[in-house]
């Protein structure tokens, strides 16, 4: 168990900068997602963690020791593969036996350790079955107690849910997150679904062409997104450019949209007086009639209207302005117009503006 | 050190290792024959050679009846190895199932052999040829064009018929559908959508039957004695020459180089950049064909199935045939001609096996180690190991063999006249199918298996051995087979390097029938194909090793 200082790291194939001189601290026994589209560098990162790429610039310590250029095998890490990893020749048992026998582990303890591995992730009687005898939930449990039972410094995964099926993945998200707890360890966890990692993190650093566009809470990435790019990325979002005001309060401001004067709240960083981002997230609109004239309210018509049970979706096409997307869920119904019905779109007073 | 340690240690330094020894024995003794092909006999650089083979009116003729002789055996190859893909892949027919063996046969029966088995039926004292004989009936003389284009065909049909199979089974049928869902008749949406599709592997494997016709050497000495051509024309030229100088062999040896380059560059160039990426889809399913139509597709293919494998029986009918000179008493058996190979001239067969052991050997463990550094541990430096590793493949048995023995026959190592060149020929002319075959499967390995090993704390060089080795256990048992069933039956190279008392078998029925006399011939034959067969069946019936899974 250890903390990891990433610093000022860089990464280049072929000329090419995948990392381009990023930093992150993470505490010791932290969950930390890197999320991001692929081609934003979050498995570049881990490998470069891992040691399977060699760094071309920063350091990187796990607490105060330098690892930059410690070789993978003396890293002293767990990690978790995407296609499981799993030693198609080796029985389960042998599979998480195997970094213990590296290690020069004695005979019995290595049993009595691989036994209560395999029984923490609820395979105690699969113990002498072959990798290709499994299903996917299965061999991925086996990753895990091969990756956990050396017990490592840290674990790190990468994208170990994506080739599972839905149910299988929110199923496989408790068993993960119930074992790395347990065994209070520095997780670094990579993913491109979202829910996944709004669902399992700690911190989140959302990745953005080789840099971390924002590292926060789940609850801050989502209600206070830095910018257009990770507001669309963390859930959805309306993203509206929009003239605003000069600052009169700190917090608010006042922006035109549609030829209406509407009151939002500033967030993120310093953005210049005269051009802002409107960030709306669906769910937070709500629909009106078209009359009488509301107070924060857009006009608009609608154009297509989709009822997906839980909720119905439209699409507005706001007066003189951009579509938007607006989610009414289901009982917080005000309306239920129809494609090509007037409305009015109603921006709550905390609806974000960033810098553009 | 340090920078030793983590860059270039365990991988870089076997591969400059690998470079050097693969340069050492293939890329140096070629160096040496197109050297000696520009160098007169006092040792400057002259033509003189070239302009000799150009003047001279047999050499020009050798080069065309070549060339003829590649055009006309591939037409036919793709003639009947196209169809038989197409019924194969497209239609249900009594006794399919048989065509299962026929990649089994281009290994198991070797080219002497067929060359052989043919003289024994069609040659001048051949059964059929006396039978008709009986009846009034003469066929034509079994030497020359007949002979080679007939054997040739039969012989390397199968390459053609594998690699079109394998494009139909990889075609996806939804492609036809659409076709004729928009409205295209079904025989033009097969001209306008199948047809083009399949093209780019019917060319494809139809220069390789080009080359491999111009590089045969056996077939074309056995059958051809009226027929100059260039492979018999350039072992003629050295084992008249032995001694002396080396220039026209090496010149001869390089037109022939040239000429296979030339149909490798088209085939990169040309033929590989229309091969298309299909999305895997869907083959087809087969059709059930009817009584009339089923009788014929039955027919024909078992009709080509029986004539691939004739050589076999025949083989093994005639070493067990009273023999008196060159004349077969058939019908009348007898065991004297195998008692006699056993008895007085064994050494073929312990030869053979010691050889091939060892050369199989040599070339699995290189293999492995070239493959795994030519798809696992890429750098700057494996893509040329690539190249020199398929090397071996453009060049003709008898020119390989040219070049070892002018290599290593002076210098400070003198390989000729030992047996290590013999285990040397073998190994460099094997190398290419079995880097192919260990590279097919560390294909298949993902990368994280080795990295899994490596973050669990195990070194990347022992994690090699103890995660990639055992994975690849049966696939390296595979190719050591095939590697050695193969090495057993080769003679293009070896008849040209190997010296008394290193004869194998091959060499043995080579002379035999030189002599005339078939019946020894057929003893030697029977005793290797049992000795190829034996761990065929053994290694498919009791270990279950699906040998022909790359092949």
């Amino acid at each position: 168990m250890a903390s990891i200082s990433i610093e000022n790291i860089i990464k280049e194939f072929s000329g090419n900068k995948v990392l381009a001189d990023l930093s992150l601290h993470i505490p010791d026994g932290a969950f930390y997602t890197l999320l991001g589209p692929s081609g934003c560098g979050k498995t570049t990162l881990l490998r470069c963690i891992a040691g399977f790429y060699e760094t071309d610039g920063g350091r990187l310590l796990f607490d105060a020791d330098d690892m930059t250029h410690v070789p993978t095998h003396r890293r002293d890490i767990g990690m978790v593969f995407q296609d499981y990893a799993l030693f198609p020749d080796k029985t389960v048992f042998d599979n998480v036996a195997y970094g213990l026998r590296a290690r020069g582990v004695a005979k019995p303890e290595i049993k009595q350790r691989v036994k209560q591995a395999i029984e923490s992730v609820g395979l105690s009687n699969l113990a002498e079955r072959y990798p290709a005898q499994m299903s996917g939930g299965q061999r991925q449990r086996v990753a895990l107690a091969r990756a956990l039972v050396i017990r490592p410094r840290v674990l790190l995964m990468d994208e170990p849910l994506s080739n599972l099926d839905a149910k299988m993945r929110t199923q496989m998200r408790d068993v993960i997150l119930d074992l790395v707890q347990e065994a209070h360890i520095t997780t670094v966890f990579v993913t491109h679904d979202q829910e996944e990692a709004l669902a399992m993190s700690d911190k989140i650093a959302i990745m953005d062409r080789g840099r971390i566009a924002q590292l926060g809470t789940p609850e801050d990435l989502y209600g206070m997104p830095v910018n257009a790019y990770v507001a669309d990325f963390i859930g959805s979002a309306n993203v509206i450019p929009v003239p605003v005001e000069p600052a009169q309060t700190p917090a608010t401001a006042y922006y035109k949209l549609s030829g209406r004067r509407l009151e939002g709240v500033r967030a993120g960083e310093r953005f210049d007086a005269d051009n802002g981002i409107l960030v709306a997230r669906p769910e937070e609109l709500s629909l009106l009639a078209p009359d009488p004239v509301a107070p924060n309210a857009v006009p608009g018509s609608v154009l297509r209207r989709q009822y997906l049970g839980f909720k119905t979706t439209y699409r507005i096409r706001l007066q003189d302005g951009p579509e938007i997307r607006v989610d009414q869920g289901k009982g917080h119904q005000t309306i239920d117009p129809h494609p090509g019905d007037s409305v009015q779109v109603l921006f709550p007073a905390q609806s974000r503006i960033i810098s553009a | 050190m340090s920078f030793i340690k983590s860059k270039w240690w365990p991988w870089g330094v076997l591969t400059v290792l690998s470079l050097i020894i693969l340069g050492f024995f293939i890329l140096y003794p070629l160096g040496v024959l197109f050297s000696n092909s520009v160098r007169d006999e006092s040792g400057a650089l002259s033509l003189a050679g070239f302009a000799q083979l150009l003047d001279n009116s047999m050499f020009l003729q050798a080069v065309r009846n070549t060339l003829v002789l590649g055009t006309s055996v591939t037409v036919l190859s793709v003639g009947i190895g196209v169809p038989l893909a197409y019924m194969v892949a497209r239609y249900e027919f009594p006794l399919k199932n048989l065509v299962a063996i026929l990649p089994v046969v281009t290994i198991v029966i070797p080219e002497v052999i067929v060359g052989q088995s043919w003289l024994l039926i069609l040659g001048n004292n051949g059964l059929l040829t006396n039978f008709m004989e009986q009846i009034g009936i003469e066929l034509p003389s079994f030497y020359g064009w007949t002979g080679l284009i007939f054997s040739m065909t039969l012989v390397y049909y199968t390459y053609i018929y594998l690699g079109v199979l394998a494009a139909l089974r990889g075609f996806d049928g939804q492609l036809e559908e659409a076709g004729l869902s928009l409205g295209d008749p079904p025989l033009t949406t097969k001209l306008r959508v199948l047809a083009p599709l399949m093209l780019p592997a019917v060319a494809v494997n139809a220069l390789v039957v080009f080359s491999l016709v111009v590089g045969n050497f056996v077939l074309a000495t056995l059958l051809g004695s009226r027929v100059p051509l260039l492979s018999v024309m350039t072992y003629n030229e050295f084992v008249n020459e032995m001694g002396g100088s080396p220039l026209l062999q090496s010149a001869m040896s390089v037109i022939s180089i040239t000429i296979v380059g030339i149909v490798l560059f088209l085939q990169k160039r040309v033929v590989e950049r229309k091969l298309y990426t299909m999305t895997p889809g869907r083959a087809p399913n087969a059709v059930r064909v009817k009584s009339g139509a089923a009788l014929m597709f039955t027919g024909c293919v078992g009709f080509i199935i029986f004539l691939s494998l004739l050589p076999l029986f025949i083989v093994f009918v005639a070493a067990f045939t009273e023999t008196s000179g060159p004349v077969m008493k058939w019908g009348v058996w007898s065991l004297s001609s195998m008692t006699r190979i056993f008895r007085s001239a064994p050494e073929p067969v312990f030869n053979s096996l010691i050889f091939a052991s060892i050369a199989t050997l040599i070339g699995v463990i290189f293999a492995v180690l070239a493959s795994y550094l030519i798809i696992k541990k890429r750098n700057g430096l494996t893509q040329t190991l690539d190249y020199i590793v398929v090397l071996p493949l453009t060049i003709s048995g008898t020119v390989m063999g040219i070049a070892l023995v002018q290599t290593f026959n002076t210098g400070w190592l003198v390989l000729a006249g030992t047996s290590s060149i013999m285990v040397l020929c073998y190994a460099v002319r094997r190398l290419p199918f079995a880097v192919r075959n260990a590279s097919s499967t560390l294909f298949n390995i993902p990368d994280s298996i080795e990295e899994a090993s490596i973050s669990l704390g195990v070194s990347p060089l022992m994690s090699f051995f103890k995660v990639m080795l055992p994975v690849m256990k049966a696939s390296i048992i595979s190719a050591g087979i095939l590697m050695w069933v193969t090495t057993i039956a080769e003679l293009a190279a070896t008849i040209v390097v190997y010296t008394g008392g290193l004869e194998t078998m091959p060499i043995a029925i080579f002379r035999q029938i030189d002599g005339g006399r078939l019946g020894m011939a057929s003893a030697y034959g029977a005793a290797m194909i049992t000795v190829i067969l034996a761990p065929i069946i053994i290694s498919i019936k009791l270990f279950r090793i699906n040998l022909f899974s790359n092949a």
